[in-house]
């Protein structure tokens, strides 16, 4: 029962964006699998470019292949992280239909207002809006409080002047080490040159001190 | 053989019975003339109304678009017409076609009552008066498993299907096994009663119990229809595999 309503869904959105449409009708009839372990769901793209959930015995032609911690970062709408999803198959299908899904846009308060009306949709709309800035700007506020509270008082985050100061140092601790062991294999070589310089070359016996 | 349960070669299933071949049509017909008054009513009552989520859902997965030529074959009392008309819009075309008198006669009157205007044909699914390639859609909601030879109705419906067209089987199917047992009560025990109930008429429910048993079950539908010349088949499982959706394209 859960593939007609999120069917219904997916064209829902599709309607609402518009532009994904024509995104889509080239690729009509085909259906990609997308695998985010461990859960999997396949969509097919209809023939007027819209979306269905595909049926049980939908053969994917391209699969989209997401691990969770970059699916999270997608949602928070982090462009670096699309280029970590693997894709398989048609990866031209797979591309067009994960830019689609990506760039989805529900208009919570165009579908708000044919229930309740325009202004009472338009007037929670903006407070959802303002509350969640504002439940973002306070969590920011509490997340840099806390890191300098950390860094000052009670020292559990290293600062960043710090952390670059032991890292140059480091690195300059890396490279007087590898000097040091250059040096030291020149001296060697030159001590076992100096000892073949000095034995006699008829005798192989060591001399005694 | 006198095995009574295989039908020969010229006997095919009418319910749980088997009857010669040229029997079968009017068989079915005499049980549709019978109930094609009550037939919405009993859907509502026999599916909980589910039987308009599902042909919805066939609608949408369709993927018609405006102007489209959809063909409804044994559509009845036109639901599906109804939903496609909408869809298709006053540029596209619907065909709704049954091969009962009583049952199309309700459809249209439906029909015309509510505004559309669309071509109703009394016709044979196994011998469609239409040309090859003339058809966007073809669907077929609860009526393939009513047709003498299934194989002869799928490929007509292939053959008035363009290329890159749809053929939809919306159709009872096979139950989800752990659910078998209940849904064999409520069709053998409750249907027939209900159709005594509500359409005085427990006989006609009782075959339509029985048909939906004999029907085959999704993969045996799937290779059916890919044998008719469909590519791609794939099925939906509704409320549990009560009813199935097949689509099929014609490439």
């Amino acid at each position: 029962m859960l593939k007609p309503i999120l069917t219904r869904l997916l064209n829902h959105l599709i309607t609402q964006n518009s532009w994904a449409r024509a995104e889509l009708i080239p690729f009509a009839g085909k259906s990609v699998r997308f695998n985010m372990p461990p859960i999997s769901a396949s969509l097919t793209i209809l023939e007027d470019g819209g979306l269905a959930m595909a049926g049980d015995a939908s053969q994917p032609d391209a699969t989209v292949t997401i691990s969770l911690p970059i699916a999270l970062r997608l949602l928070a709408k982090d462009e670096a992280a699309a280029k970590q999803a693997r894709l398989e198959g048609d990866t031209e299908l797979a591309m067009a239909l994960s830019k689609v899904m990506q760039n989805l846009e529900w208009e919570y308060e165009e579908d708000l207002s044919r229930v309740i009306g325009d202004i009472p949709a338009n007037k929670i709309a903006t407070f959802g809006r303002e509350t969640v800035a504002g439940i973002k700007k306070q969590s920011l506020n509490a997340a840099e409080m806390l890191a300098e509270y950390w860094q000052e008082e009670q020292p559990m985050i290293a600062k960043k002047r710090h952390v670059e100061k032991f890292i140059s140092d480091v690195d300059t601790l890396r490279d007087d080490a590898e000097r040091l062991g250059k040096r030291f294999d020149k001296l060697m070589e030159k001590l076992e040159k100096q000892a073949v310089g000095n034995t006699p070359p008829n005798s192989t016996e060591t001399p005694s001190s | 053989m006198t095995d009574s349960n295989k039908p020969s070669t010229d006997q095919t299933h009418f319910g749980f019975k088997s009857v010669a071949e040229s029997e079968k049509a009017g068989k079915v017909g005499e049980v549709f003339h019978s109930v094609a008054k009550k037939y919405d009513l009993m859907n509502d009552v026999m599916s909980a109304g589910l039987h308009r989520t599902w042909k919805r859902f066939a609608v949408e997965v369709s993927g018609v678009r405006k102007g489209d030529r959809v063909l409804d074959v044994a559509g009845g009392s036109g639901d599906l017409s109804k939903l496609f008309a909408k869809k298709v819009g006053p540029e596209g075309e619907v065909v709704l076609t049954d091969i009962n008198a009583s049952m199309l006669g309700v459809g249209r009157d439906r029909m015309a009552d509510e505004g559309f205007s669309i071509p109703t044909l009394q016709c044979d699914a196994e011998k469609l008066p239409f040309p090859d390639q003339h058809f966007d859609c073809v669907i077929v909601a609860f009526g393939l498993r009513n047709m003498t030879h299934k194989d002869k109705a799928l490929a007509e419906m292939q053959r008035v299907l363009k290329i890159g067209g749809r053929l939809l089987v919306l159709e009872f199917s096979q139950v989800w096994k752990p659910l078998a047992p209940l849904y064999d009560v409520y069709s053998f025990k409750l249907l027939p009663l209900m159709g005594k109930l509500f359409a005085k008429d427990a006989d006609s429910y009782q075959y339509l119990a029985e048909s939906i048993r004999m029907h085959p079950d999704q993969e045996t539908l799937k290779q059916m229809m890919i044998d008719a010349g469909l590519a791609k088949v794939d099925y939906y499982n509704l409320s549990a595999g009560v009813v199935a959706l097949h689509k099929g394209w014609k490439i």
